[in-house]
């Protein structure tokens, strides 16, 4: 019986290629997208739980409150002294490990460059699982001047794994001194959020440990491990008291000194395994891959759309071609078949299509694999597959559609009573709502996708074309720690004896944002730079009113500062010029020189905040902003590297052009923009392979009425027009429907964007010609073919 | 006696009006009897025969197959006595494309539960006893009308029916091609088993032991 259904299912397989084509493919593309993106969530939802002892492993953090107990922010860093006075007195706690991450400059043979490293505790290898090839993990963090590093520096720096014993060279202000490696590990796993190359031991000094204004400053990473059976929420409560107690008199004289009014935070312990997908408290701070779970979602969602697409045109081909079947079934019926043997042997087929689908879909997982780690930020591997959870879930999803796709055919073409296929008095009831509205359905998503996608495509361009208040073209940027103005002169002066180049500007690394007074009793927020009078031409950065820094005057250096236009908003001035700002906490005064014309200083995702410029020399300048003349890079950059390297050989050396740096700042949007495409594509191509095997039934079923119209005189524009008419009628309705749902999210999205494109008409116009025209052609190709065959032949054929 | 209809209606029911298709419908039929159903297109023969062969209900009177009331029977059952009794072949042979002459030959069997070595041995005693097994591994499209029409006949018998119906077995044949169907039936007849075809050939009918004359749905 079943060798039986077998054949036949494997017959019909072979005699209807197009139809088993269009199946097989369709279907293999939904399983593929479906088995990538459960790769991904699995991925995903497996951080961090490789170490041995992770479900007593937290991260103590907290959350923030404003003046008024409102709760405002979470913070996932914390101090020094957490981790050793929790663990101290709270005896449910068994240990702390904090991790600082910094960079530290090291020397590799002649050169200087500056790796990322973490310091941690001793106790960093007892805590977490981290498997070391080579020295002792109890010990290797004991000692100062210790250094861990991973197999894949072990090979980079020496050559060897086999690195214990051997020294590297960390710079220490002026000087190079000597670590030794005490241990080598293994890498770090690809779902760790914790990554590194090179561990130091984390030393705090006595005073520090000592010092109660600690717990006020966080920049590190603290893990706790509590011992089996701790109470967490009683935990927390200790460690909130501990916490009170211990800062009550710090907590006065900052306020007292610095106006905090702010309520005391309240520490909690974060599961170490929750991190990763949490927006509020992200593995940050040297911890790496915080992923937002939204992320999961839309990729899951967009795999179920394509699948379920998949799955439609499996079960709108098999209605379609329900009256060939049917008159099958009523044969198999006449000669004794039951209803239930006719439904296995329908689910039989739908399984075998399933089969061929799913081999097809394990080849091109492993065909996507590499565009899809690209795309999704990892290195997932196709032996993932082999896991026996996984493999069931596949199976699973096997089953799941092959029931979905079989299960209707199965069950409507089996009801039908023999009598009525044989004698031809069956008739699909010529509404046929239920392929109309699957057909709508298919098209609503894909045109969904496709707005969506044209969207996030002008958006993109938007970000990365729009006109930034400032020139970021031609700008090669440098970082120099610890910069003098001394130093600065030097090295503008001997760049200025090379042609091509056409300024230099210093201005302290990175933003700072910081707070002053601005009035009587106002005070503001703002980033506070400090650069030097060649910045504001450098970067084209135009002047509103008053004047830039100049020697000319001084005292610029020390009284005197630049703001943006925001800065003049947010703080309320008629007529900046000549107002002052007030540092009071260093008590420092400046007067207004000049008022600059905001410029995206930030990515275009963020709104331009109040920024403000002084000259202080006391402050060190940190970045280099060279601009070269227009297609000099080459000669320029080879000059640069010359200079800065003669004149710091200690520093390491490397640049990037602003520009692409600037664009480099819409990774995740340029991510988005490639997923999209590659959705839309996939769920339109599905869509039209489903419509195409539509339009071939359709022009079969209706030979002869097509044959009858030509004899009696309709052109080949005519028979084409009857044939396209009913389905692009569909695509209309799709595109009805898709269009305000697309306007929506499309509206939603672009909310977070404080710059962002008007959606016009355009979108959705061009957007709507293309779904058409893309459907048209599916079914024209068969139309044209229907229309153009001999008359005679189609109406002998019957 | 093999069956027996009495006082049987049959009808549907079309805007708001009730159309008769069967109209008090008195017949019985005896093992072994040859019996020619006749009458004009559209007069109800088949659906006479569909009814007879329970693929078609009706909505009055009364059905006995041998000793079973068909009109109080459930459907699982009712289906079961035809499987096991009743063999169909139609005017347009309804063979399976997809399978070849013995696969199709086999299917009923698949469905009735035989071993597979059982199948074997009756498919084998069919091809032979219609001279066509040469034709096994062929599928239907690779043969003529005539050919076609004896492996339906074939399949109709390979479980041992009683009863055979025939729904214008001959109609899309020559005539010489009819003539040897209808021979085949008179041999089948004379080995016992029971036929009751519909025919508009007067010579078809002239096989048969009995005429029966339809006229929009009433025997006359
Ligand atoms: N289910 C049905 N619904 C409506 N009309 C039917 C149905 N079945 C048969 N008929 C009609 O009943 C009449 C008799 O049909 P049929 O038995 O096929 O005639 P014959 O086989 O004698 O040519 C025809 O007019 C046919 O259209
Ligand atoms: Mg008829």
């Amino acid at each position: 019986m079943l060798k039986n259904y077998f054949k036949i299912a494997w017959r019909n397989l072979v005699k209807n290629k197009v139809y088993s084509f269009i199946n097989i493919s369709g279907l293999s593309l939904g399983l593929a997208c479906a088995m990538l993106i459960i790769l991904y969530v699995k991925d995903e939802v497996s951080y961090d739980r490789f170490h041995k002892d992770g479900e007593h492993i937290y991260r103590i953090v907290s959350q923030n409150f404003n003046e008024s107990g409102v709760p405002d922010g979470m913070n996932s860093s914390t101090g020094f002294l957490q981790g050793p006075r929790f663990t101290e007195d709270i005896p449910d706690i068994k240990e702390y490990v904090r991790i600082q991450s910094t960079r530290r400059d090291v020397k590799i043979g002649a050169e200087v460059a500056s790796l990322d490293l973490f310091y941690a505790d001793p106790n960093f290898f007892s805590m977490f699982t981290f498997p070391v090839l080579s020295g002792n993990p109890k010990t290797c963090l004991s000692e100062p001047f210790s250094v861990v590093i991973s197999e894949e520096l072990a090979l980079t720096q020496f050559g060897t794994t086999n690195a214990v014993g051997k020294t590297m060279m960390f710079r220490d202000n002026e000087d190079f001194v000597p670590y030794t490696v005490t241990a080598v590990s293994q890498k770090s796993p690809q779902n760790s959020s914790i990554k590194f190359d090179m561990l130091l031991p984390l030393h705090v000094t006595e005073k520090d440990l000592a010092n109660n204004f600690n717990w006020f400053n966080s920049f590190l990473n603290t893990f706790v491990s509590l011992r089996p059976g701790a109470n967490v929420s009683l935990v927390n409560d200790k460690m909130q008291d501990l916490y009170l107690a211990q800062t009550s008199e710090t907590a006065k004289i900052i306020k007292e000194q610095y106006g905090n009014n702010r309520l005391p935070p309240k520490h909690f312990l974060q599961p170490f395994t929750d991190m990763h997908l949490n927006k509020e408290l992200p593995a940050q701070n040297g911890l790496t891959d915080a992923s937002n779970p939204t992320f999961s979602y839309i990729l899951s969602g967009i795999a179920l759309f394509i699948l379920l697409i998949a799955c439609i045109n499996f079960v709108n081909l098999t209605v379609a071609r329900s009256v060939r079947r049917s008159q099958e079934i009523g044969i198999r019926k006449v000669v004794g078949g039951k209803r239930k043997q006719l439904v296995f042997q329908f689910l039989g087929e739908s399984f075998l299509l399933c089969f061929f689908a799913f081999a097809m879909a394990i080849l091109l997982v492993q065909l996507a694999l590499p565009i899809f780690n690209g795309l999704a930020n990892k290195q997932l591997s196709i032996s993932f597959l082999l896991d026996a959870k996984l493999v069931l879930g596949y199976v699973t999803l096997f089953v799941i559609t092959g029931l979905l796709a079989g299960f209707y055919p199965a069950l409507v073409l089996s009801k039908y009573s023999p009598v009525d296929t044989l004698y031809s008095r069956f008739m699909l009831s010529g509404k046929n709502y239920l392929q109309k509205s699957l057909v709508v359905l298919q098209f609503t998503l894909a045109s969904l996708l496709i707005i969506c996608t044209f969207v996030i495509y002008e958006q993109f361009n938007f970000l990365t074309t729009q006109e930034l208040g400032y020139d970021d073209t031609d700008l090669v940027l440098l970082q120099k720690n610890n910069l003098t103005p001394d130093e600065f002169d030097t090295f503008k002066a001997r760049l200025a004896s090379h042609g091509n180049i056409l300024n230099v500007a210093g201005k302290n690394a990175g933003y700072w944002f910081t707070v002053a007074k601005v009035g009587a009793d106002k005070q503001i927020d703002f980033a506070n730079e400090t650069v030097n009078q060649s910045y504001i031409p450098t970067l084209g950065i135009q002047l509103k009113e008053g004047r830039n820094f100049s020697e000319d005057h001084p005292s610029d250096a020390t009284q005197s500062v630049l703001v943006n236009e925001s800065f003049v908003k947010e703080a309320g001035w008629k007529d900046p010029i000549g107002q002052t700002v007030d540092f009071w906490y260093n008590d420092e005064k400046y007067n207004v020189i000049g008022v600059v014309k905001d410029y995206h200083y930030e990515s275009l995702g963020l709104t331009i905040r109040p920024q403000l410029f002084t000259m202080k020399p006391s402050y060190d300048l940190g970045m280099l902003y060279v601009k070269i003349a227009p297609g000099s890079a080459t000669s320029s950059i080879a000059n640069i590297e010359k200079v800065f390297r003669d004149m710091f050989p200690f520093d390491p050396y490397s640049y990037h052009f602003l520009e692409d740096q600037n664009y480099q700042s819409y990774e995740a949007e340029a991510k988005w923009k490639q997923i999209m495409l590659f959705s839309a594509i996939l769920t339109i191509f599905i869509s039209c392979i489903g419509l195409f095997g539509l339009s071939v039934l359709s022009a079969e079923k209706r030979t002869k009425e097509i044959g009858i119209r030509k004899v009696l005189g309709a052109s080949i524009n005519n028979v084409v027009a009857i044939l396209s008419k009913d389905f692009i009628k569909l695509v209309l309705v799709a595109l009805l429907i898709s269009i305000p749902v697309a306007w929506a999210i499309a509206h939603k999205w672009l909310e977070n964007y404080p710059y962002r494109i008007q959606l016009g008409w355009q979108v959705f116009g061009i957007a709507s010609l293309l779904v058409i025209l893309i459907a048209l052609s599916t079914i024209s190709f068969q139309s044209i073919r229907a229309a153009v065959a001999n008359p005679s032949d189609a109406l002998k054929a019957q | 006696m093999l069956l027996q209809l009495n006082n049987l209606f049959k009808w549907v029911n079309s805007g708001g009006q009730r159309i008769f298709l069967l109209k008090d419908i008195n017949l019985e039929v005896e093992e072994g009897e040859f019996i020619s159903i006749m009458g004009p297109s559209g007069s109800g023969k088949s659906t006479l025969l569909n009814v007879i062969g329970m693929l078609d209900a009706f909505d009055e009177g009364e059905y006995h197959f041998l000793d079973e009331s068909v009109h109080t029977l459930k459907e699982k059952h009712r289906a079961n006595l035809y499987k096991e009794y009743i063999g169909f072949v139609f005017q347009s042979y309804h063979l399976l494309d997809e399978l070849t002459v013995k696969e199709n030959l086999e299917m009923p069997l698949i469905y009735k539960n035989f071993k597979g070595s059982e199948r074997k041995a009756m498919v084998a005693d069919m091809l032979d006893r219609f001279s066509i097994v040469g034709k096994k591994d062929l599928f239907p499209s690779q043969l003529s009308g005539g050919q076609q029409q004896l492996v339906g006949i074939a399949r109709a018998l390979i479980s041992n029916p009683k009863l055979i119906l025939a729904d214008e077995p001959t109609g899309n044949l020559n005539s010489k091609q009819g003539e040897e169907i209808m021979d085949i039936f008179k041999q089948l007849n004379d080995d016992g088993v029971t036929i009751i075809q519909v025919t508009h050939s007067e010579k078809n009918a002239e096989y048969g032991s009995r005429v029966i004359n339809l006229l929009d749905g009433r025997m006359i």
